[in-house]
């Protein structure tokens, strides 16, 4: 089977997938929720162009993406390491996806109650911040969640690029002890594990939250 | 004249489009402090976007809201056509409560919740003194013991004493009810209307949209008959009832025999 | 900082064999994937508990893995157990079984979901167990499921971004070729994402065009 020192090498391309995906799922999901934002204001230029750069990444393999940002770019003047690279690459991804979930949300919401906060002389942005807010995070939690396991598994996109995640050490391992099925198959051990804890903590988030408020 | 009171609510010349449609047709109403006047009318008569025209939630097309004196919406009272501020026309709003049709309770929040939740960010009150009155107020309306319960579990009835618990928390000069029991099952819709009662015997200025007859001959002090989105008709609530002087107000009344 | 497009398209037959590669391999796999996944969605909607949680248990880990990982698994992996195979193969199978998995749930669902009219109506005229299935309930769920299935046919097509990896000729790999000969790389990815983008939009419209038919036939049942 494996030799522990070889499972210690592919828990540190673990580390690097969760560290790459974490960050990655941090600054995509408020970004998304900028842009989604960027919908809603009169301005059509910004909703235009919001509207445009959601449908093109959302339209591109992570793996292009991810080249085009890191080959790409020292192009237009911006040197990147592979690491930041790998992570703007995948925050601009999901971030794309995460304005569609917000905005489907953000539509979604009673006018009503929105009506009632207006009524007692808040502001537009008071109104978002007290009321509408803290509702969609909760009713977007399940898409948002959704989104972050799909990101996980592109997150092996980065390998192209020289970031060493679980899936490139799994490669590794293989390609030097000719023994392919062990880490590959552990590889996808760690990877079920992680999504099933990601989905198991979702799902009891939101059984909590559906107690406590009842059907929001 | 320095001895005339000023109204609490005043429409001049009121006018509102939807989509080519005219919805309010020169709409002229003045509300005095402490009367409770009721709007009543067939369905798509406009009484609901002449309510929502006193607190700007629809932006009247052509005319006037004044608010004891002041003018809602634009900056000047003399009819100069600089808009308000959001900020501007929120704190205007605060001096004037609201109960819909729907309730609109904001379900992430306690029955208390969301009656202190204005007062404490929007009138900037301390939390123990906004705490203090919301309890008071539920207590008022017969739910002091639902006070950290959620909307969800509330019925119909709850939840719009709640509302209008809310509203009152605000400490408004006039409250606005747009059909507030519409929305409600039957037997639900006795304990609404009794808050209201009280409210209105208490002396607050109120204008109630309603297609409760019972209730508008009991507690207003004037009805106004809207009909394609011109008044018809105001006269005190028994000469409205008893004899009313136009004959679209006679014909709708009879459906209420 | 000019952009050196004409570089791009004077290679325009290495990008347009790239995207006739993705296309036809997304194209059978969805096609393949959709007819094992219908083989699959029997037990997983099956009555015997012990069946449906062999299937689920399937379907799930079907979903849970990473399609590059995938990929190594059987272009790298297998030939240990014996079986080696070239790379269009490994792709064509890698792809078929990432995608049967999610076809699967994506029938499972849209079957859970239909009214029940049709199908009542189906059993009240004597259809039972295959022959239902075949020709009641299927049909129906085909219909449902039409922008499910475009969603997925797009999230097949940028995984298949992944088969760059192992040099197998599809647009990425051709992008990548034309961008490390010519020291082009912005404008050759920009353009293969581009291209990546014009094939999404036409799936959509596919979609579109397929579910104005759903509606006209739904109609013509008295929906």
């Amino acid at each position: 089977m494996l030799k522990w020192s070889t499972m210690l090498d592919l828990l540190r391309g673990a580390g690097m997938t969760v560290t790459v995906s974490c960050l990655a799922i941090a600054a995509g999901v408020p970004l998304g929720l900028l842009l989604a934002l960027a919908r809603t204001r009169r301005a059509r230029g910004l909703r235009w162009l919001s509207a445009v750069y959601s449908s093109f990444v959302r339209a591109a393999p992570v793996v292009t993406f991810t080249m085009l940002i890191f080959f790409g770019l020292p192009a237009l003047g911006v040197s990147l390491d592979p690491l930041p690279a790998a992570v703007i690459a995948l925050t601009l991804n999901t971030a794309a996806f995460n304005a569609e979930i917000w905005r489907a949300a953000i539509m979604d919401f009673p006018r009503g109650q929105l009506e009632a906060a207006l009524a007692m002389g808040m502001t537009g942005s008071v109104a978002f911040r007290r009321i509408v807010f803290p509702q969609i995070w909760r009713a977007s939690l399940p898409a948002l969640v959704n989104e972050m396991t799909l990101l996980i598994k592109a997150s092996p996109a980065v390998a192209i690029i020289g970031v060493v995640d679980l899936t490139r050490k799994a490669r590794q391992i293989a390609a030097t002890t000719y023994e392919p099925l062990p880490p590959f198959v552990a590889a996808a051990v760690v990877y079920g594990l992680a999504l099933a804890l990601l989905v198991a903590g979702a799902r009891t988030l939101e059984r909590s939250l559906r107690r406590r408020y009842g059907t929001l | 004249m320095a001895t005339d009171p000023v109204p609490a609510v005043e429409l001049r010349g009121l006018v509102k489009q939807f989509g080519g449609h005219e919805v309010l047709v020169s709409i002229d109403l003045a509300v005095m402090p402490g009367e409770t006047v009721c709007i009543v009318g067939p369905s798509g008569s406009g009484k609901s976007t002449l309510l929502r025209c006193i607190n700007w939630l629809e932006r009247p097309d052509r005319g006037s809201v004044f608010l004891h004196g002041v003018r809602v919406g634009y900056r000047r009272s003399d009819g100069g056509n600089v808009l308000m501020s959001d900020p501007e026309l929120a704190m205007l709003r605060t001096r004037v409560g609201m109960v819909f049709q729907h309730f609109n309770l904001w379900p992430h929040m306690t029955a208390l919740g969301n009656v202190i939740e204005s007062p404490i960010h929007v009138l900037g009150r301390p939390r123990g003194e906004a705490v203090a009155e919301g309890e008071r107020l539920l207590e008022k309306v017969g739910l002091a013991d639902k006070r950290d319960v959620y909307p969800a579990f509330l019925s119909g009835g709850q939840m719009q004493r709640v509302a209008i618990a809310r509203a009152l928390a605000m400490r408004p000069e006039v409250l606005l009810f747009d059909e507030a029991t519409s929305a409600l099952d039957p037997e639900l819709v006795g304990e609404v209307l009794a808050v209201m009662k009280d409210l209105a015997r208490e002396g607050r200025t109120m204008i109630v949209v309603t297609h409760e007859m019972k209730f508008a001959r009991e507690a207003a002090s004037r009805v106004v008959f809207l009909d394609n989105g011109r008044i018809v008709e105001i006269a005190p609530a028994e000469v409205f009832f008893e004899k009313p002087a136009s004959e679209r107000a006679r014909q709708f009344l009879e459906r209420y025999r | 900082m000019t952009l050196r497009l004409d570089v791009i398209w004077k290679e325009w037959l290495q990008f347009a064999l790239g995207l006739g590669n993705t296309v036809w391999l997304c194209a059978v796999s969805m096609l393949l994937s959709l007819l094992l996944g219908v083989l699959f969605v029997v037990p997983l909607m099956s009555r015997r508990r012990y069946v449906r949680a062999v299937a689920r248990t399937a379907v799930d880990s079907g979903r849970c893995i990473p399609f590059l990982l995938l990929t190594y698994l059987v272009y790298y992996a297998l030939p240990s157990l014996g079986l080696s195979l070239d790379k269009w193969t490994a792709a064509l199978i890698t792809l078929v079984i990432y995608n049967t998995a999610y076809m699967a749930e994506i029938l499972r669902a849209a079957w859970v979901h239909l009214p029940p009219g049709q199908t009542e109506a189906g059993r009240a005229f004597g259809y039972t167990g295959i022959r239902l299935f075949r020709r009641i309930i299927l049909p129906q769920v085909l219909i449902a499921v039409g922008p499910v299935v475009g969603n997925q046919l797009i999230q097949l097509i940028k995984d298949s971004a992944f088969l760059s990896i192992i040099t197998l000729p599809e647009l990425t790999y051709a992008a990548n070729s034309v961008q490390s000969f010519y020291f082009v790389p912005f404008e050759s990815f920009l353009v293969a994402t581009l291209l990546y983008w014009g094939l999404c939009g036409a799936v959509e419209y596919l979609v579109q065009r397929g579910e104005r038919l759903a509606a006209m036939v739904r109609r013509g049942h008295g929906h």
